[in-house]
């Protein structure tokens, strides 16, 4: 497992580059953006992954994509849906007020 | 839409249950996915239900009655669980057209029952503000409640209320505990029906306006909730320990795919075994109660058809019912408990692999018992690209049709020797094979279809898993009264007309004697006009023939080779018909035969299933087109291999 990059408040450009995909499990982050087609993230919105919300990686699929837990619900992606959703750590967002 | 004026089921109900004018009220039933909508909706209602289609699509419409103090009654209408109404799916511009009227043959609702799982409210008070928005009476259903106190979560369901504007009960439709709350609840909306003044609420002061980005308009429902989660004073409660280590277990690295495959060999093993003495009965019955029929009736032209045709024709179709039944009884155990939620995900990603989805595991396996309810089950596919490949490819699973023409043809030509070892033969073999060809047959298709047809971008398969729950018994047998039931109708339908225009092709042109024989009937003579087409394959009109009334049910062609080679009571265990087979066709046209089996949609159901579910002439005839084209290339190959 890579190392985390750490997030500055100052870097804006290096915690886009952040994606759920590279959250290793158990870890909470805050949900940035989500870059997807409109018609792809609306599935998403409705089942309370927005922006602002808190998501966290719970388990993988033996197939190596992530079950990730929103709202005390738990949602299985696709690897490839999770690297489109831009994510930054919590620690910073305290930092950040 | 005949089926929307089918009787009610259960009791000596006569009035026709439709939401009409009748000055009942009329209630909807509202509520995400997994919510225990329809639990709650069987309780409410028990079996004064009935289900439809909408007209025009493939959604089902539940509408019951409920009966309160009395003699009041209100209807209920179960509307499809959605996350929101945006019109994305087929489910939620369903849902939404009838909330607000626009559906034909249903008024709109005087009021709304919201359904959500309270342990999950956040996530599920998204449906809140488009509810409300609808300013209609509203009673909001805390489902699950004792759920979420057991796991230290709480909740002020009055100042919920008062927040929303909307009376709030605490239920567990599982239970049945809070029920009466809902029924409390309908006999005020029984007591000023049509009284649905629009209820202005403050709350619509807040909402997001339409016009508003996707996003943004998502975000500021997101905000709302959050708030009146807080004022409700919500305590999410503690993650439930049970659903952790059994989705430690079911999605374990080794153990989950080896537990999803134990999974699909117990249900498909039932489907052949346990079906099979509840399948003998059933033939046994008709067959009996036909020829009870042939000896009380005067022998007339009537008897035939009535006997030959349509007791015949129908009875060919009934018999499966049995493993329709079991494989619904344990599709339903696995989806009420949640794990089919699971299994969706482990085969995902080989589905993901051929271009179908995780969703797409269900109506395949589902394709090993009939097609048609397959390509129903299909429906839960929420991206239209992903259900449409899929149940296009469906009928190659080997369905139950096939294995009598597969056995015969099997008993006469392979010999019942061993192939590797004293446990697999060489006939086993061969029935592996023909289930290999079609799982090859169905990757492939779909491997070109999503390159070609149905290119898309890779969509996002997302899915929800609920938590473990006990299935109940109550909603399981609901349930399957509605499949055997919607079997029967749309099966039964379409194969006593099929029927019927097969034994009359056997009846002409008439004799001094009656009925010609076989070879002179027009029947006959179509199976002589094809002739020169299946010639290369190596069968004769005879073959052909039974190659146009297995369209009926593809075994059909047994008892019809078995008539026409004047073999009486032909089965597939007949010795007799495997005799004359064998003189009649070689080792290759047996094998292309088999293989034509496979491949071939020989099956009128199946062809009005696509239709419906497709809703248009064009993916059943292209369907059919391809698949016919297919089997008989196949079948060519096979002779000249096989010679």
């Amino acid at each position: 497992m890579q190392s985390l990059p750490v997030v500055e408040n100052s870097a804006p450009e290096s915690v886009r580059e952040l994606r759920l995909g590279d959250i290793p499990l158990r870890q909470e982050v805050e949900l940035i953006s989500i870059d997807l087609p409109a018609d792809q993230a609306e599935p998403l919105l409705e089942r309370g992954v927005l922006p602002g919300c808190r998501i966290c990686p719970v388990r993988a699929t033996p197939g190596g994509d992530p079950i990730v837990s929103v709202d005390g619900s738990l949602l299985a992606l696709r690897r490839e849906t999770a690297d489109c959703l831009c994510v930054r750590m919590l620690s910073s967002l305290k930092d950040a007020g | 839409m005949d089926e929307q004026h089918s009787a009610p089921r259960g009791e000596a109900d006569s009035a026709v249950l439709v939401a009409d004018d009748s000055g009942r009220a009329l209630v909807a039933l509202v509520g995400p996915p997994n919510s225990g909508k329809t639990t709650l909706f069987n309780r409410l209602t028990g079996l004064r239900q009935k289900v439809a289609n909408y007209p025009g699509v493939t959604v089902e419409k539940h509408i019951g009655r409920v009966k309160l103090e009395g003699e009041e009654v209100v209807d209920l209408v179960d509307l499809p669980g959605v996350h929101g109404f945006s019109a994305r799916t087929i489910d939620e511009r369903v849902t939404k057209d009838v909330l607000e009227g626009r559906v034909e043959g249903i008024r709109a609702p005087d009021a709304l029952v919201l359904i959500v799982d309270a342990t999950r409210l956040e996530n599920q008070l998204m449906l809140v503000e488009p509810v409300l928005e609808l300013e209609l009476p509203t009673l909001l259903v805390l489902n699950m409640s004792d759920e979420l106190e057991a796991r230290g979560g709480r909740i002020d369901d009055r100042a919920l209320a008062e927040r929303l504007g909307v009376d709030v009960v605490r239920t567990s439709a599982r239970t049945g505990e809070g029920v009466d709350g809902v029924r409390t609840y309908l006999a005020e909306v029984r007591a000023a029906p049509g009284g649905a003044e629009r209820v202005e609420r403050t709350l619509a002061n807040v909402k997001s306006g339409t016009s508003l980005p996707v996003v943004d308009a998502f975000a500021a429902r997101r905000r709302l909730v959050r708030e009146v989660v807080d004022e409700a004073g919500f305590v999410p409660p503690g993650p439930s320990a049970l659903s952790e280590r059994l989705d430690g277990l079911f999605l374990h690295r080794f153990w989950g795919p080896l537990i999803f495959l134990a999974v699909v060999l117990v249900v498909f093993q039932s489907i052949f075994t346990w079906a099979v003495p509840l399948m003998d009965m059933i033939d046994y019955l008709i067959v009996s109660s036909g020829d009870w029929l042939a000896a009380t009736l005067p022998d007339t032209w009537f008897r035939s058809l009535l006997v030959d045709g349509v007791w015949a024709g129908v009875g060919s179709v009934v018999i499966f019912l049995p493993q329709i039944l079991i494989l619904f009884l344990f599709l339903g155990v696995l989806e009420d408990s949640g794990y089919m939620a699971r299994a969706a995900v482990i085969a995902d990603r080989m589905m993901y692999r051929v271009g179908l989805q995780g969703r797409a595991f269900l109506p395949l396996l589902s394709g090993y018992a009939c097609a048609v309810p397959a390509i129903l089950a299909a429906r839960t596919i929420d991206d239209e690209r992903d259900r449409l490949a899929t149940i296009f490819v469906t009928p190659f699973m080997t369905c139950s049709a096939r294995l009598p023409v597969y056995a015969l043809l099997i008993a006469a030509f392979v010999p019942d020797q061993p192939l590797v070892g004293p446990l697999v033969g060489q006939r086993a073999a061969v029935l592996l094979g023909l289930y290999g060809l079609g799982i090859v047959a169905a990757v492939g298709t779909a491997f070109l279809l999503k390159r070609t047809l149905l290119r898309a971008q890779p969509t996002s398969f997302l899915m929800e898993l609920p938590p473990y729950r006990v299935p109940s018994p109550r909603t399981l047998a609901l349930r399957l009264l509605d499949r055997s039931k919607i079997f029967l109708r749309r099966a039964g339908r379409i194969i006593f007309a099929v029927a019927i225009v097969l034994w009359t092709l056997t009846q002409f042109p008439r004799t001094d004697l009656g009925a010609p024989d076989i070879e002179e009937s027009a029947l006959g003579r179509i199976g002589q006009v094809i002739e020169p087409a299946i010639e290369p394959l190596g069968f004769d009109w005879r073959v052909g023939v039974g190659l146009v009334t297995s369209l009926a049910a593809r075994e059909v062609i047994v008892g019809t080779l078995g008539t026409i080679y004047g073999v009486e009571t032909a089965d597939e265990e007949s010795v007799a018909l495997q005799e004359i087979l064998r003189r009649d066709l070689t080792l290759g046209s047996a094998i292309g035969l088999l293989v034509f089996f496979a491949f071939a949609l020989q099956c009128v159901s199946t062809v009005a299933v696509m239709r419906r579910e497709t809703a248009g002439w064009k993916w059943p005839a292209l369907q059919f087109g391809y698949m016919l084209l297919l089997g008989y290339t196949g079948a060519f190959v096979a002779v000249r291999i096989f010679g």
